[in-house]
């Protein structure tokens, strides 16, 4: 579905990405996973269009997305949610919804697609006429996937979605993404938190200083020594210990 | 000497009149400010030529009032999306407000200003140049009698807000246009083609300001400065209503066209200039952010 070959990208001169190789296949869930400053995000955003491809090629549904403007990528079904806290404000829960569903024009599927996410999550139904900028940190989180979701994308990339949000309401949103991914969207999901993120992923990439530094299936990834020591804090009986203690 | 409460109508009711048209630059300036981060120091002139547009129409090609407003508004639109497009596009894309681009910005307003000024006097020469049309006697209103000119710039302007409200909170493209100024990267994200949205944000507020300065054309008379202290008060109204805020924007330029008037009625006339800044004064003193205003908007 997505197949990025050698990018380079970065901000103005300055490069970040540094000859990325990633591959997500159709209906799968990709993790990519490292720490703050080494790339996701850069990636996330050339990959949406909002900064410029200095070299190689991301191509997504069989078109090269080179010189496409963003918001003729999100037409072409592909779809970023961004980091947690970046609603619209001022808008209530449900125009916040509808601004994801401004690239399609048929009426009743948007309609439909309404209902469903409120399916989803029920919270946001109950709070569809308050303002978003009210919502908590999780609440803020269901509403912007749920954004994506009303542009009716074929894959969707989510960035940190557990970001700033208490541990319970993670869980409960992250066996939604996974319900997302069973009615057939693609999703890459962008995380720090990597014992979740290796949880819900069949394929998980490590990015360090702009480069892929490891990749594999998640569960060789971790039971990898390397990516224990780099994000795992230790063994996992380790943690069983900490915690009993 | 007893109180006449009949003139103090009068002057509420004038002073209404006159706000709703400040509010309506004021609308304006609250647009471009929400939508591309930067405040339109040009805002007065696009009013001005607006006026001289509508001037134009009305007496040298006599196409009827109401036609000569609409096509005043359309041409100073399409200015504006012009001016937005060659000038400000550079900067904007490099950063709005609060980057450096922010203060080229804020100079290349001043200096668009002093250009369209210049331009229209090239046009138009430096003359107040009457605006007079025949809308029939005034009104009676108990022993206030109002002219016809004030009736139809309050309906006028109330119409044209109204119409403006519907169409950002009704349709899709309103919803499009209200992402757009609240986070454009977002809106990028959404789908939403931002550049030309921009545009449109920009050609809507200065379609606005067109409409005021035909409306207020009959009341004063046209000439090329006219848009400088006009870009004051509805600054001030704005500022009053608390700034990006849209019912603000209106609201503000209500109180800023009562209180001048009061202020001119009964303490003096001759400063009549002076009472818009002292309530904008006063209001930032008690609530700094203004009546409506909503906290600063922080980018991330």
């Amino acid at each position: 579905m997505l197949e990025i070959k050698n990018l380079h990208a970065g901000y103005g001169r300055l490069k970040i990405l540094r000859g990325i190789n990633l591959s997500v296949p159709k209906g799968g869930i990709i993790a990519l996973l490292g720490g703050n400053g080494t790339g996701k995000s850069t990636l996330l955003k050339t990959i949406s269009g909002l900064l410029p491809v200095m070299e190689g090629s991301i191509e997504f549904d069989g078109e090269i997305l080179e010189r496409i403007k963003p918001h003729e990528i999100v037409k072409s079904g592909l779809v970023q949610v961004t980091q947690s806290k970046e609603s619209y404000p001022a808008m209530t829960v449900e125009e916040n919804l509808m601004v994801g569903s401004y690239v399609r024009s048929d009426r009743n599927a948007i309609k439909q697609d309404l209902e469903k996410i409120y399916q989803f999550f029920p919270i946001l139904k109950k709070r569809r006429k308050t303002l978003s900028g009210t919502l908590s940190g999780g609440e803020v989180q269901m509403l912007v996937i749920g954004r994506g979701l009303m542009a009716n994308p074929k894959m969707l990339m989510l960035d940190e979605p557990s970001a700033a949000i208490a541990p319970k309401i993670v869980l409960e949103i992250f066996s939604n993404i996974y319900k997302i991914s069973q009615t057939g969207v693609t999703i890459l999901i962008v995380e720090q938190n990597v014992r979740m993120a290796l949880l819900l992923a069949q394929y998980g990439y490590i990015i360090r200083d702009g480069v892929i530094m490891l990749e594999g299936k998640s569960e060789d990834l971790i039971h990898d020594p390397s990516v224990r020591e780099s994000f795992l804090g230790g063994t996992v009986t380790d943690t069983t210990r900490e915690l009993s203690a | 000497m007893e109180f006449d409460f009949n003139s103090l109508f009068a002057f509420i009711i004038f002073g209404i009149t006159i706000g709703v048209v400040y509010g309506m630059v004021a609308l304006g300036i609250s647009l471009i400010y929400s939508g591309l981060d930067i405040v339109h120091f040009a805002h007065g002139e696009i009013y001005m030529f607006g006026a001289f547009f509508g001037l134009v129409m009305a007496k040298d090609m006599s196409i009827p009032y109401p036609a000569a407003l609409i096509g005043a508004m359309v041409l100073a639109g399409l200015m504006g999306m012009l001016i937005e497009r060659v000038f400000y596009r550079r900067l904007t894309r490099s950063g709005g407000g609060y980057t450096v681009a922010g203060m080229g910005m804020i100079i290349c307003g001043f200096g668009m200003s002093v250009a369209l000024m210049n331009v229209a006097f090239l046009i138009w020469g430096a003359d107040a140049k009457p605006f007079s049309i025949n809308l029939g006697m005034p009104l009676q209103l108990g022993n206030i009698s109002i002219p016809q000119s004030y009736i139809i710039t309050a309906v006028i302007s109330f119409l044209l807000m109204g119409m403006l409200h519907f169409f950002l909170k009704y349709t899709k493209l309103g919803l499009a246009v209200r992402a757009v100024a609240q986070n454009k990267d977002i809106a990028y994200l959404m789908g939403i083609n931002v550049p030309v949205f921009i545009s449109l944000i920009f050609g809507l507020a200065c379609a606005l300001a067109a409409a005021a300065g035909v409306l207020i054309g009959p009341m004063q008379s046209v000439q090329v400065e006219m848009g400088y202290l006009m870009l004051m008060k509805a600054f001030a109204a704005a500022v009053v209503g608390g700034f990006g805020s849209l019912p603000g924007a209106l609201l503000g330029g209500i109180l800023v066209g009562i209180f001048e008037n009061l202020g001119a009625a009964y303490i003096s006339p001759s400063h009549k200039d002076i009472y818009a800044f002292l309530l904008l004064i006063l209001v930032l003193m008690i609530r700094p952010s203004g009546l409506f205003g909503i906290e600063a908007k922080v980018k991330a």
